[in-house]
């Protein structure tokens, strides 16, 4: 109990899983004797076990797969808006990161947008690109390049000062200072934007696909809420929930794989 | 005067600094001087060592030197800067520093950051990849980092992190090598091995050493040349050559000529007492 306070203390992994799969248990059995109890409707909050049997009627019924099939649509159309998230985003967030004039020109353009109402957004979206697959993307792009620009400039601007110093002493030219310096110097914290950004993106899948969607997972839990099939709600959700988390895990392992140092000074 | 005389000036200085001003704007809005009237010259290779009280502005002086410009202020206020009789505006491709935090890229493992400047296109120009290869290499064994070169600089102490930035200064074979304090965060031992390093390195490669440090017996062990500089705003205060050869041992260092020389120092020091403190180590 000694190091119960002590943040600097790690936990051996076998603790750390241990404690993690006890919580997620701990509300399960919460959530059944809730159900059970029968205070609350069907409708309200269904029980793990018919969660459990929308799953199976999801994943597998008539020969085909409606779970597996929206899965792969909402995936889809992530990969294609963080694509061009970071295609235009990072190189955008590294120049204005490397010059104060061009962040003095973009900054307005880009940092308000963090706090704005993305989802509000929806409705301009629809006027502008229509209702099909374009403004879909559109809007996912919107909604996370706003959030991936400014963490990248930060990466930039975060590097060590002496590394500049040091690089322009042995001949580096300016733009040589931005691409053989800032840049591969600033590349943790830049995938640490882009997990930020492809995170930001599946949390707005479902506004993205709430209007006239014919697939994805934001229109199964869209039409599943409208035949007031609260346990195939909870299947779209858990679902999203967890591609979210192992696009988040695969990404996070990746950064570990290939960036193994960190800047000091 | 002969006219002959006239008709072939003096060889300019390798280095010359001349009537050095530096003032800094402070929040307040007044002028902090930091450097006042400060003229230097190096005219041949050996290790000079810029002595003074920390914070004086010796580093700021050394920076000039190199053309390491702070962002924000132009420097130096007045005075001119000569390399070989041209005016240094900027980092000068025959000048080169080593920084007291090495500045190795963590990316990159020993050699490749001994290799690091060739990768700019100003050294590609000049330099062939294969001859760049060939000087990492010979270079990386003259510091004795042969069998580290694989590593990467978290897996090296201070020292040996020093000697990269060390191979990666030389490996350019500077006319000016510029060091800001290079051994003042490492513990005795190693700064001691580091000063005899140094000294060897400098016999095989001769070039004008400006040595930046604060601690007397530093500057007595390695240098050919000691220029004091009092505290702030920093004038020369004293300037003497050492004739003694390298390795200097500590039979050297106990000897009453080092011993007058060092009080001489340190009087000077004292009595241009202010802010700053001098190390002194015997």
């Amino acid at each position: 109990m000694t190091d119960f306070w002590n943040p600097y203390r790690s936990l051996a992994p076998g603790q750390q899983r241990w404690l993690g799969v006890f919580s997620v248990l701990g509300v399960l059995v919460l959530w059944s004797a809730l159900s059970a109890s029968g205070l609350l409707s069907k409708n309200q909050l269904p029980s793990p076990l018919a969660v459990a049997e929308a799953f199976a009627y999801l994943g597998w019924y008539e020969g085909r797969s409606q779970l597996a099939v929206a899965t792969l649509w909402s995936v889809g159309r992530v990969a294609a808006a963080s694509f061009l998230v970071i295609v235009i985003g990072v190189p955008l967030g590294v120049l204005m990161g490397a010059s104060p004039k061009l962040n003095a020109v973009f900054s307005p353009l880009v940092d308000p947008f963090r706090s704005a109402p993305v989802a509000a957004l929806l409705p301009i979206m629809v006027m502008w690109f229509g209702i099909g697959e374009f403004m879909k993307i559109a809007f996912l792009f919107v909604g996370s390049i706003v959030y991936l620009t400014p963490l990248v400039r930060d990466a930039i601007r975060a590097v060590p000062e002496g590394y500049l110093v040091s690089a322009k002493d042995i001949g580096s030219t300016p733009w040589e200072g931005v691409t053989k310096v800032l840049l591969p110097l600033a590349m943790p914290r830049i995938m640490d934007a882009v997990i930020v950004g492809v995170s930001v993106s599946w949390t707005y899948i479902t506004v993205a696909e709430y209007v006239n969607a014919q697939e994805g997972l934001g229109q199964l839990i869209a039409n599943a809420k409208r035949l007031s099939a609260m346990d195939q709600v909870f299947a779209g959700i858990i679902t999203i929930i967890a591609v979210a988390l192992l696009t988040y895990q695969s990404l996070m392992w990746l950064k570990r794989r290939l960036y193994r140092w960190e800047t000091t000074q | 005067m002969t006219a002959t005389a006239q008709a072939k000036p003096a060889p300019p200085a390798l280095v010359s600094a001349t009537d050095i001003v530096q003032e800094y704007k402070q929040p307040d809005g007044k002028m902090l001087r930091v450097l006042d009237g400060i003229s230097l010259r190096f005219e041949r290779p050996a290790i000079n060592m810029l002595l003074g009280p920390s914070g004086c502005g010796k580093s700021t002086l050394l920076r000039m030197l190199g053309g390491v410009r702070p962002w924000n202020t132009a420097t130096p206020t007045s005075g001119r800067i000569e390399i070989d009789g041209v005016p240094c505006e900027g980092p000068h491709p025959e000048t080169v520093m080593v920084f007291q935090h090495y500045a190795n890229r963590p990316d990159l493992n020993v050699r490749e950051n001994v290799l690091y400047p060739f990768g700019f296109n100003e050294w590609r120009r000049r330099v062939s990849q294969k001859e760049a290869g060939e000087r990492v290499d010979q270079m990386l064994s003259e510091v004795g980092l042969a069998d580290k070169r694989d590593q990467d600089p978290s897996q090296l102490s201070g020292g040996q992190n020093q000697r990269v930035a060390l191979a990666r200064a030389l490996v350019l074979r500077p006319k000016v090598l510029l060091m800001d304090e290079p051994f003042g965060a490492l513990d005795a031992q190693t700064r001691s091995t580091m000063q005899t390093l140094l000294c060897r390195l400098h016999a095989a490669h001769p070039c004008v050493v400006v040595f930046v440090t604060h601690d007397v017996t530093e500057a007595l062990l390695v240098g050919d040349r000691v220029i004091v500089l009092s505290t702030q705003p920093a004038r020369v205060i004293d300037d003497f050559e050492i004739a003694a050869r390298q390795p200097r041992g500590p039979d050297w260092l106990a000897s009453t000529e080092v011993r007058m020389m060092n009080e001489r120092v340190v009087g000077h020091l004292r009595s241009s007492a202010g802010r700053g403190t001098v190390r002194v180590s015997v």
